[in-house]
């Protein structure tokens, strides 16, 4: 090319680019508008992915004067009544029905919830099971036959005059409109355990607040006031058209994918926020929803069990007896920040960074922070560390195929010689808590404390004698019996050469644990039960090894001894049918073990039918008796949920809650600025 | 060269094919699926799982999902992403382009300027102290432990000096409320970056022709314009700040990367330059009385350039594939933090796509240098 040539290429290019410098690519004005609507707390929401549950006590009239709406982009750099939040990953859409549906990912979770109405939700703390939308519990379900098929129906009342941020009103028909789109389309993901097919046919709306609902079957707590009642509620106006298209799509498969991809520019919410902003991989944002309906409900819990809600000219409800005596906890509704920022950050340190040097309030973590990054911010002038119970547990599990596994004496042997308080005390220095039951003693309404609970308290030696003991009962023998030393410290003679009641010699087994990199408190306890099964004769390898390859074995092709995992766990404890019920045994079933006994399963089928909820509560009492006597599962430990927030510029109406505050997403609409 | 060319594409389709091959089958032999995510949900019914399946193709032979696999690779469709359901993969990636680009090219770019640099003067200068302090400081870098070092980086000018951002790539109170995109305002820095390059080539060109007449230090101030107009420019388009912003993000990850990778080029240089000067050319440019300078920098540095050049072709390249820890440390959103989200997610589809991005621009990238050889050395013919 000629010099000429050149010039006029790079005076091209120069133009060019101060041309693109100086335009401006607009998309469009952010405005917030009015709204009213009840915080949301579904059970989804507060299972798979938390959600803020209500509000915040007040201290004095002016601090908890709600800021005005602010046009977005007037703040600037200015930090004002933002609640910042960092989070360590990235949404993946902001489209509320794949959130639910196949992207339903914490992260998501945090920052998509409590936009949507739900009927009932969750209280505070205690994990009441109240009226969100709904003006008051529903009629009990009834049988009743239309044109000749037997339905099982509820009816109920919804709040008036609460609103979507576009105005209109949040009715019976969103609602209707909300559970016909999830069962037409076949939604996936979380869907049908909130809108369970098997059981929901359909709904009605008997003008704009009566709403009365049919399923096919009796549905028991965990598909209607744990499921469907939790279900959040899309408003019709904004996603009808949306769904009308995706129905044309083709096939199923194609009509959700449909649905799945909308990206949703201005779809109103009925929540103390309104989704904002998005800036992938950097931040989100959600901006006050500056005519909540629910905001300023005075909410009172007191020590008798009793629950009240108060909101001026609204609802006021009370329930779980008289509300007198001694309160427990008070609070008042926000939300009472201008907007909530959740700032982005690629890995936990950098996030603490930001933390200590006050770039963000408080960040989410579902497992909370590790020990190095607690010690890290141990003592940080203006930050508080909080410590709650999580809601999940990590277990050893049997094959009950498989000899000795199947008796239940080797089994409550393995579990007597586990010293869970000596490896979290001692070698886990604290980082985790020892738990015995599968229903944790965090989740008091449903926890039974009258069970038996093999080894606890027991020392070295006398855990031996018991294994032993128990062994020996059910007809174990062995060449060379374990002997422990006298003072009790260390185990003079190993067992060798234990026989099974048949005579047969014990085989040799193996425990599948996560690897040290993926876990390294599982894997340590695998070692230690290897430690402590050898002594007594028991041969057991423990095997590290990837979490996927533990899945595949043990829950898609059943081929192993023992096993060590863990599970999240809801407040409702209807996945005790899930884990040990029979039917559930199968290749990909939840009960890999195959635990199989009759009395349970009747009460496992007896608790998913079940209505109410003091019968449920004792039949999961008697459950948990089951399981504490055959133990499919050993439960090994939790790990405690430890979080910190920046408590010089920020205050939470309470910190103490089953799995930290992140299972409320950090409490956008009840946190308060100092 | 042009049926040399035409063999090289050859080999390129055959490699891309095995890449291809090998990756889903790697990805394959992988234990368990992205469906164990929902398998594990206990409140799920068997016939929503196979829906599932169903969604992610999942439910097909594996041998199938090969061909279909192969199909839509070929026809430019990397699937869907898992993770980000129902996004494209391809989507995905190119939205994460622009901000490795931006970060990688500007490193890569300092890095191999201060690492030619200082390679040069120090094989010019064998055995001072300068070579010493150099060689030792650089390889000590070079050979920091990256994490351990960024975050120290981060931990030194980030926390204690407050004199930057502790990473991300823009500051969320600065940009909430605006209306454009990150993207658009990496966009425009590049092509800002593209032009202010092609101008500063532009000028060392009219200094080349009118060479004997301009002196050389007339660029500065031509060049020194060519940046006010354009920092004026942008003050005045509204995105001004918002840029600004970024690059203040920009300055600790560039540093870092920097320093830990301008040892490389130097060592290098260092090492083509001291094979160089013993040539006779050298000794001949010597003897016509030539100044040291210009000796240097004409005789012994351009022939030294060969490899140096060839490394920073790969450089340029292997940037767009970003870092895993660089971009996780500094919570930089680009391909590399995103291969290790769709790894550690199990999105089996974007982290194919993402292997196979990276592939293609390795093979891209050797082609480039086989032809850039031929004009860089004219003694070198394909045959």
């Amino acid at each position: 090319m000629r010099p000429t040539g050149w010039l006029a290429f790079f005076g091209l290019m120069l133009a060019l680019s101060l041309l693109l410098g100086c335009t401006r690519e607009v998309v469009k004005e952010v405005i917030v508008t009015p709204v009213a609507g009840p915080t949301a707390t579904s059970q989804t929401e507060a299972t798979a992915a938390p959600v803020e549950t209500s509000t915040v006590t007040s201290e004095s009239e002016t601090e908890n004067e709600r800021p005005a709406a602010t046009t977005a982009g007037s703040s600037g750099a200015e930090t004002g009544k933002v609640y910042r939040i960092g989070i360590a990953e990235d949404l993946t859409t902001t489209n509320h029905w794949a959130y639910v549906g196949p992207d339903g990912t914490v992260w998501n979770g945090y920052v998509l919830g409590g936009s949507k109405p739900v009927l009932y939700g969750y209280s505070a703390q205690r994990f009441d099971w109240i009226p969100s939308l709904a003006a008051d519990f529903p009629s009990p379900l009834k049988e009743e036959t239309v044109d000749g098929q037997i339905f099982w129906t509820t009816e109920l009342e919804l709040v008036e005059g609460v609103k979507w941020s576009d105005g209109s009103e949040v009715t019976a028909e969103d609602f209707v409109f909300t559970a016909h789109t999830a069962t037409e389309l076949q939604l996936t993901g979380d869907w049908p355990t909130i809108v369970d097919p098997e059981y929901f046919d359909h709904a009605e709306a008997n003008g704009p607040y009566s709403l009365k609902v049919y399923f096919k079957q009796k549905p028991g707590l965990a598909r209607w006031q744990f499921g469907l009642a939790f279900m959040p509620i899309f408003s019709k106006s904004y996603w009808q058209p949306v769904v009308a298209e995706a129905k044309q799509a083709g096939d199923t498969t194609e009509q959700q994918k449909a649905l799945y991809a909308h990206v949703p520019d201005g779809e109103p919410s009925a929540g103390g926020f309104i989704f904002d902003q998005w800036e992938r991989g950097a931040f989100a944002e959600k901006t006050m929803n500056p005519d909540y309906s629910f905001s300023g409900t005075e909410v009172t819990q007191y020590a008798n069990g009793a629950y009240t809600a108060s909101t001026a000219g609204v609802r006021d409800f009370s329930a779980y007896g008289e509300p007198v005596g001694e309160t427990v906890l008070e609070y008042t509704e926000g939300p009472y920040s201008e907007s909530t920022i959740y700032s982005i950050y690629g890995s936990q340190d950098a996030a603490v960074l930001a933390l200590k040097k006050g770039d963000i309030d408080f960040m989410l973590n579902p497992l909370g922070l590790s020990k190095g990054l607690q010690d890290q911010l141990t003592g940080e002038d203006g930050l508080t560390t909080i410590e709650n119970a999580s809601n999940g547990l990590r277990y050893l599990g049997f094959n009950f195929r498989k000899e000795p596994m199947d008796s239940t004496a080797f089994r409550q042997a393995v579990a007597t010689l586990i010293d869970k308080e000596f490896l979290v005390d001692t070698v886990l220095q604290g980082v985790a808590i020892p738990i015995y039951t599968m229903v944790p003693e965090g989740n008091g309404a449903w926890y039974n404390p009258d069970v038996p609970l093999f080894g606890k308290g027991m020392t070295r030696q006398e855990r031996i004698a018991k294994a032993v003991e128990l062994l020996k009962e059910a007809g174990f023998t062995w060449e060379t019996e374990p002997r422990v030393s006298e003072d009790g410290n260390f185990v003079e003679q190993q067992g060798e050469g234990l026989k099974m009641p048949n005579g047969e010699p014990v085989p040799a087994m193996e425990v599948m644990a996560p690897s040290p990199g993926y876990d390294p408190l599982r894997s340590t306890f695998a070692i230690w039960i290897e430690r402590w099964l050898t002594e007594v004769g028991i041969p057991l390898r423990a095997n590290l090894t990837g979490f996927n390859v533990i899945v595949d074995k043990v829950f898609n092709q059943q081929d192993f001894d023992m096993w060590i995992l863990g599970w999240g766990l809801s407040a409702f404890p209807d996945y005790l049918e899930n884990f040990f019920h029979s039917r559930h045994s199968g290749l990909e079933g939840h009960n890999p073990g195959g635990y199989n006994n009759p009395e349970f399963d009747r009460l496992a089928d007896e608790l998913l039918a079940e209505t109410d909820l003091e019968a449920a509560r004792q039949q999961v009492f008697k459950m948990q008796a089951f399981l504490a006597e055959d133990l499919p599962y050993v439960v090994l430990f939790d790990t405690p949920i430890v979080e910190t927030y920046r408590s010089e510029r920020i205050e939470f109406p309470y910190t103490e809650t089953w799995g930290g505050l992140q299972s409320s997403a950090g409490l956008p609409g009840l946190v308060n600025f100092r | 060269m042009t049926s040399y060319l035409i063999r090289r594409v050859g080999q390129m389709a055959l490699t891309l094919f095995l890449i291809i091959t090998l990756t889903f089958f790697l990805v394959q032999a992988h234990p368990g699926d992205y469906a164990s995510f929902y398998v594990l949900n206990p409140d799920l019914p068997p016939d929503v799982k196979d829906r599932m399946r169903e969604a992610f193709g999942l439910d097909k032979p594996v041998w199938q999902q090969y061909f279909i696999h192969l199909k839509n690779t070929f026809t430019g469709n990397f699937g869907v992403s898992f993770g980000h359901f129902p996004r494209p993969v391809m989507d995905v990636l190119a939205e994460r382009l622009p901000r490795t680009i931006v970060l990688f090219l500007t490193a890569t770019a300092i890095s191999f300027y201060i690492g030619f640099f200082l390679g040069k003067a120090i094989a010019w200068r064998r055995g001072g102290l300068f070579e010493y302090a150099a060689t030792i400081s650089g390889a000590t870098l070079f050979t920091a432990f990256t994490p351990a070092f960024a975050l120290m980086m981060i931990w030194v000018f980030a926390f204690k000096l407050g004199w930057f951002p502790v990473g991300k790539f823009l500051d969320p109170l600065v940009w909430r409320g605006t209306d454009v995109t990150a993207n658009y305002v990496f966009g425009s820095m590049l092509l800002s970056a593209a032009a202010f390059f092609a101008f500063a080539l532009l000028v060392m060109l009219l200094l080349k022709r009118f060479g004997r007449r301009v002196p050389s230090l007339a660029a500065l101030p031509v060049l020194l314009g060519g940046v006010a107009v354009m920092a004026l420019a942008w003050a005045f388009s509204g995105i001004g700040e918002l840029a600004l912003d970024m690059l203040k993000h920009l300055v600790l990850p560039v540093a870092t990367l920097t320093l830990i990778s301008f040892a490389g080029t130097m060592l290098l240089t260092r090492n083509s330059m001291l094979e160089t000067i013993r040539e006779d050319y050298v000794m001949a440019a010597r003897a016509k009385g030539l100044p040291e300078k210009q000796v240097r920098d004409r005789h012994a540095a351009r022939n030294a350039m060969l490899p140096v050049v060839t490394s920073l072709v790969y450089s340029l390249i292997f940037a767009i594939d970003g870092s895993v820890i660089i971009e996780s440390v500094f919570s930089w959103p680009g391909t590399g933090l995103t291969l290790l989200q769709a790894v550690r997610s199990e999105d089996l589809p974007l982290v194919m796509g993402a292997m196979l991005f990276i592939g293609l621009l390795s093979l891209l990238a050797h082609v480039i240098v086989d032809v850039l050889y031929v004009y860089l050395d004219p003694r070198i013919r394909y045959q």
